[in-house]
């Protein structure tokens, strides 16, 4: 009886983790081509969790939303609040949301006034 | 939402640190685990598993620290939510997660009105009344388990 509970519970458990999450957590929600934007800064970085984030408004008026990595990680690539001023042009690298509707970049790169941001440096 | 969002409490968890957030995570996760981890041996035990065992013997344990989970869970989770409460508008998860702790909770105050309940630290249980607390068991299982599970999706959205 027990035994068969046991089984039963791991089993569930199993099924459940092999269900496809369309994700925001890892990389799986986001296309595989690399991607790249300029625009100018519409919001300042965020490290308000879960991850950090900023807002940019492309050439053609189109609001950006950028998530960074979590906050501690991107604080440490040296992107702090308040470091890039709203209003300045940058250039962000990274993988769009596999949703084409949806103007989000999950973000490996910022690259602003010479410096370059890598809040993702073991990813390309 | 905009104004838990804008509240003191919204501004504190973005303002105050980059490890706020995700020590405020492990808090609702402690109380997550307590919570469930108490609601699920009480659920089962109800549902007839161990029956050999006093219902009493294991409500006293788990009564009490699923409460505190609760109390934990829900105070932690306020501070989550409030950390970017407008950009969970149109999550669908989170319109499963509330209703079902919402209903979690009527069936607690549902349970705790049952006379069987009241007196089952005093008196042996009736098969029927047995019967009837199997289905709060029930039913609260369910509950806590979408809960859970609709909690840890909302992520994902």
């Amino acid at each position: 009886m027990h035994a068969k509970l046991s089984l039963g519970i791991g089993i569930l458990t199993l099924s459940l983790a092999a269900i496809p999450v369309q994700a925001h957590h890892g990389w799986a929600g986001n296309q595989d081509e690399e991607f790249e934007l300029t625009g100018t800064v519409q919001h300042g970085v965020s490290l308000a969790g879960p991850h950090a984030t900023m807002k940019l408004r492309a050439a053609d008026g189109k609001v950006w939303d950028l998530t960074l990595a979590p906050p501690a990680r991107t604080q440490a690539s040296g992107l702090k609040e308040g470091i890039i001023p709203v209003g300045a042009t940058v250039t962000i690298h990274g993988h769009r949301n596999r949703d084409a509707n949806r103007l989000e970049v999950k973000t490996e790169r910022v690259t602003w006034n010479g410096r370059t941001f890598d809040v993702y440096p073991d990813r390309k | 939402m905009a104004w838990l969002q804008a509240s003191a409490l919204g501004h504190a968890m973005r303002e105050s640190g980059v490890w706020t957030y995700g020590v405020v995570n492990l808090v609702h996760i402690l109380g997550v685990s307590t919570l469930f981890g108490s609601v699920l041996v009480l659920d089962l035990r109800l549902l007839g598993l161990w029956h050999n065992v006093a219902l009493a013997a294991i409500s006293r344990p788990t009564v009490p620290a699923a409460k505190t989970g609760f109390v934990i869970a829900a105070s932690s989770g306020i501070c989550l939510l409030a950390t970017k409460a407008t950009e969970y508008v149109g999550n669908p998860f989170l319109y499963i997660k509330f209703p079902a702790i919402g209903l979690g909770l009527l069936n607690v105050a549902a349970l705790h009105s049952f006379s069987a309940w009241k007196e089952h630290r005093v008196r042996e249980l009736s098969v029927p009344e047995q019967a009837r607390l199997a289905m709060f068991g029930g039913i609260s299982l369910v509950c806590w388990l979408t809960a859970l599970s609709a909690g840890r999706m909302i992520g994902y959205w």
